[in-house]
């Protein structure tokens, strides 16, 4: 395929992060080095390598930087202190605002300021929405455990409604990025992938979404990024489904023994939350590894977005035991504050969307991979 | 004068990596008080994307001349030559004052970058305003370090009828180019090259060798140098001593042998190596058992054919000498590989460094040249053995501790052309061997280089793009990891022996010898040389000259060209029977004094 060279490719990749890649000349260390590497996928180098030629169309459709995981071996043992970790990273923010056609992600990434604002005047929206123009009253009566009656100051089946607006809409969006994605990585190339690749790549979609089985490759030499991931992850991923598709079990009335699947899974999402982040929170102020030496407004505002939420969410969750009525109240408000603007931002346009994009990208590269084995065959084919 | 000589100054950056660097503030200070300087730039503020900038600052300030600053200075006279053209200037009115080409490297010679520009202010070029007086010479000159430079230039010197004084820190001169096999591109044996040089110099009436010595202390002026030599006890008694080797065949006491790197073993009472120059034996006291154990053995002394020949009693000397010319040529010691530690150098006994196959190779070395694998002797030493297991899969990996920013930045220069090199040999005695190169960018620079790596490609050894990221023991084998960019692959392959192409760095003793004759050393520990480009051989010390790698990396031509050409300007000195004092000792004014009367009298010509 042949492409234009684009001459501003290098300016726009500097606004998603890295400084500069032009100390790379090319040894190949960084992708001998990284546990993740085969033959289909040899990144960062070849990455690096469309980033300095200007070659936007063969970096828009590469998925390679979605393989990575960052341990930060490539950027340790770089003969050129070229960053090639941070550039891959750099890369996922671009690629991100790449597959998001609305361009708002773009701009988040690109405009700090942008970011801050969109999340405060968010919070600030739903924090009226829940307080000022609440309808219901606080309710001071408690409950025959008494619990604080939650759901009479606010009415769940008006608060799981709009949850499933607002999950419809991100789902909306994000989707849509994804078809994107599958669009310039698979059609705009017309890589000729055979139809069952689709159907027997789901498992390895659901398989590495589920496990991030390549990700537990990177611990090597004395790292340990997996365990706290993989807690977070699924903690995030529970507390998700619980909170959008299940809202009227969650959130109930009645008080449930500690022992209640509802519990067990809401306190066993907590813990993950908890630990994932304060390990991250940790690395990130340390800057002990190279993963996390270099940490983008997009990283912070992430973590300490879902750092807050989860705080409030353990405190509505005690003080609605322990029957503080206004407490409650006040910390669901925020609660609610913070949750919504995070999902509305973080999930279409900014890192948490990494959670779709890196197992459709395995997915999307079996595939690309599948198409070149059948283009092998059949010219071995036609040779024979 | 005619027109007017307004002038600007930009400054480069200058930092490269490196902290210690000339301090560019203070010069701009300095520059900014020089009559006609009426701007100064530096490169942090101002930032080379639009020339018109500086058109308009040309015209505002009715400037003719643009002055560049730095290190590489070059690299921006077309950018203000084509600004000052706009601007109605003349092109030529760009001028360079080139810090690297005279050597203000670090922050102490921030005093002669001041110099420099200065001199390019007044417009006289730096060698002309910074020329010492002359002083009277001793005939006698020494040379420091016995390797293939200071060989060559001691016969250069002592071929001229002048008396030479060779010091050589170890027990016999050749240096490196004794331990290897072959050179290249022409194959040819480098004891073949080496050893009637070494003879020559063995023998010459006019060059008085001295090994196992070291220079302690040198005082004195240019054209006059007072030098203390330490002479090591040898315990054995040189001009008696008949080199029949019996009391090496008898003594108990084995150590790894310096010369072979270590792949083999010496006794304690030794030749260096069989050709060695002088063909005398050395014991060495720190392994003696004789020595370090009260007199426990003595049995060298009992079998010596020689009466009162080995004395162990003997001291350390220190002998005077006086000289007018000193050549320094100390060498390099080659990267130490455990530091690039994802090689497994030290670990897996079978990656070797190129000096270790050099040995291996060579037809003199522990297996007289058959390519076998390391194993353990009886008493557990990791030394070569000849009948042990041949390999089949060799690898040599480039650029180890060369182009890495974690250990040396530079480039050795040779390693790509001696990596090919072994490649060859070792294709030549293991023909169905499986030899693989893998290179960061294939080096063949000089002449006929192209024409040897062209050849070598040819025979059957694949030559491989990559930089090898990892090496690990895989049962007997040691299994390698690395890009193969021209391919678009991964290699992860086992090999038998993987061999490591170590770069050159500089020798701790040549800085420490540097400090002592009062010359400088480069942020890599390379001597500084008087300049850059038009005068590689002298320093800023007068009657001090450099040779050889110890000035930087270079292969064995041009080792010999620049051993030469530093006889040359130690031969001239002597003919004319006069010597130029040092430049650094020139003050800051010496010098801009100096450019301004060379100034008023190109005026007055034109």
């Amino acid at each position: 395929m042949s492409q234009r060279v684009n001459l501003d490719l290098k300016q726009d990749l500097i606004q998603f992060g890295v400084e500069d890649w032009n100390e790379c000349f090319h040894c190949g260390n960084c992708t001998a080095t990284c546990p993740l590497t085969n033959d289909g996928s040899l990144f960062p180098r070849k990455a690096i390598r469309q980033a300095q030629m200007g070659l936007k169309d063969s970096l828009s459709a590469n998925v390679d930087p979605w393989l990575c995981y960052y341990c930060g071996d490539c950027t340790e043992s770089c003969p050129r202190d070229a960053n090639p970790g941070e550039l891959m990273m750099s890369l996922r923010r671009y690629l991100t605002s790449v597959y998001d056609w609305t361009g708002l992600s773009k701009l988040f990434y690109t405009k700090h300021w942008f970011e801050i604002i969109a999340v405060f005047v968010l919070a600030i929206v739903v924090g009226l929405l829940f307080s000022v123009f609440n309808p219901n009253q606080i309710v001071y009566e408690l409950n025959a455990q008494g619990g604080v009656q939650i759901n009479k100051m606010f009415p769940i089946h008006y608060v799981h409604l709009g949850d499933i607006i607002m999950a419809i809409i991100v789902a909306f969006l994000l989707i849509s990025n994804i078809f994107n994605m599958w669009y310039k990585t698979i059609l705009k190339l017309k890589v000729k992938v055979p139809f069952i690749a689709y159907i027997t790549s789901i498992f390895s979609l659901i398989f590495h979404f589920g496990t991030q089985a390549k990700f537990s490759k990177c611990d090597t030499k004395g790292k340990r990024y997996w365990g706290s991931h993989f807690l977070l992850m699924t903690g995030y991923t529970i507390m998700f489904i619980l909170v959008v598709a299940f809202l009227p079990n969650f959130q109930t009335e009645k008080i449930h023994e500690w022992y209640h699947p509802q519990r067990i899974l809401g306190y066993y999402a907590t813990f993950g939350l908890l630990f994932g982040l304060i390990v991250m929170f940790i690395g990130r102020f340390r800057k002990s590894s190279e993963k996390f030496k270099f940490s983008h407004l997009s990283d912070w505002l992430f973590i300490i977005m879902l750092f807050l939420t989860t705080l409030t969410g353990i405190l509505v969750h005690f003080f609605r035991i322990g029957g503080m009525v206004d407490a409650t109240y006040w910390s669901y408000v925020i609660h609610l504050a913070i949750l919504v603007p995070m999902i509305c931002i973080e999930v279409p346009f900014s890192k948490w969307s990494h959670l779709a994009y890196r197992p459709f990208a395995i997915y999307f590269d079996a595939l690309k991979k599948a198409a070149l084995a059948k283009q092998y065959k059949s010219k071995l084919a036609t040779a024979a | 004068m005619g027109e007017n000589n307004l002038t600007a100054i930009y400054f480069c950056k200058l930092s490269n990596g490196y902290t210690d660097v000339v301090d560019n503030i203070e010069v701009e200070e300095y520059a900014k008080k020089i009559p006609n300087v009426r701007i100064t730039w530096q490169a942090a503020d101002l930032s080379l994307t639009n020339p018109d900038f500086i058109v308009k600052s040309v015209k505002e300030n009715n400037l003719s001349r643009i002055i560049i600053a730095g290190d590489e200075a070059g690299m921006y006279k077309s950018f203000f030559a084509k600004a000052l053209v706009k601007a109605g200037g003349k092109p030529e009115n760009v001028l360079l004052a080139s810090f690297k080409e005279y050597g203000a490297l670090k922050k102490s010679d921030t005093d002669r970058a001041k110099a420099i520009v200065a001199c390019a202010v007044y417009g006289v070029a730096f060698e002309e305003a910074a020329k010492p007086d002359v002083a009277d010479v001793n005939p006698n000159t020494l040379v420091i370090g016995g390797g293939i430079a200071g060989i060559q230039a001691s016969l250069e010197i002592a071929g001229g009828n002048q008396k030479v004084f060779l010091v050589e820190k170890t027990g016999t001169i050749g240096g490196h180019m004794a331990m290897f096999d072959k050179t290249f591109p022409t194959l040819d044996c480098a004891a073949c090259i080496l050893t009637p040089k070494m003879v020559d110099v063995g023998q010459h009436p006019n060059i008085d060798l001295m090994t196992y010595c070291e220079v302690q202390s040198v005082e004195g002026v240019p054209g006059d140098y007072k030098i203390k030599i330490l002479k090591k006890a040898k315990f054995v008694d040189s001009s008696t001593c008949i080199g029949c080797g019996t009391c090496s065949e008898k003594c108990p006491v084995k150590v790894p042998s310096e010369f072979d790197s270590e792949i083999s073993l010496r006794k304690a009472i030794y030749i260096p190596f069989p050709q060695a120059v002088p063909n005398k034996y050395i014991l060495d006291a720190e392994n003696c058992r004789y020595i370090q154990e009260n007199g426990k053995c003595g049995v060298c002394q009992k079998v010596c054919p020689v009466p009162d020949c080995i004395d162990y009693t003997m001291k350390d000397e220190v002998v005077e000498i006086n000289v007018g010319n000193i050549i320094v040529s100390t060498g390099f010691k080659t990267f130490d590989a455990k530091k690039a530690d994802q090689f497994g150098y030290g670990k897996f006994p079978n990656v070797l460094t190129s000096l270790e196959l050099e040995r291996l190779i060579n037809a003199a070395g522990p297996t007289e040249g058959n390519i076998v694998y390391r194993t353990q002797d009886k008493k557990g030493n990791w030394i070569f053995q000849d009948g042990s297991e041949v390999p089949n899969k060799v690898a040599v990996i480039h650029c180890v501790g060369s182009r890495d920013e974690n250990h040396n930045k530079y480039c050795s220069k040779v390693c790509c052309m001696y990596s090919l090199k072994l490649a060859h040999l070792v294709k030549e005695k293991l023909p169905n061997a499986d030899v693989s190169e893998f290179y960061i960018d294939m080096r063949a620079f000089g002449k006929g280089y192209e024409e040897f790596y062209e050849r070598i490609d040819n025979e059957g050894i694949n030559i491989i793009r990559g930089r090898t990221a990892t090496v690990e023991q895989s049962g007997k084998q040691l299994r390698l990891r690395s890009e193969d960019i021209e391919g678009a692959r991964i290699i992860e392959e086992n090999y038998d022996m993987v061999v490591l192409a170590v770069g050159l760095e500089a020798n701790k003793d040549s800085l420490d010898l540097a400090k002592m004759l009062g010359i400088t050393a480069d942020h890599d520990g390379w001597l500084n040389e008087a300049n850059y480009i038009g005068d590689p051989v002298n320093t800023y010390t007068g009657g001090i000259s450099i040779a050889g790698v110890c000035q930087g990396p270079k292969d064995i031509p041009d080792t010999v060209a620049q051993a030469s050409a530093a006889a040359s300007r130690v031969l001239q000195s002597i003919l004319n029977g006069k010597i130029n004092n040092s430049i650094k000792d020139l003050s800051l004014d010496n010098i801009v004094s100096r450019a301004k009367e060379l100034s008023t009298i190109m005026e007055e010509k034109v």
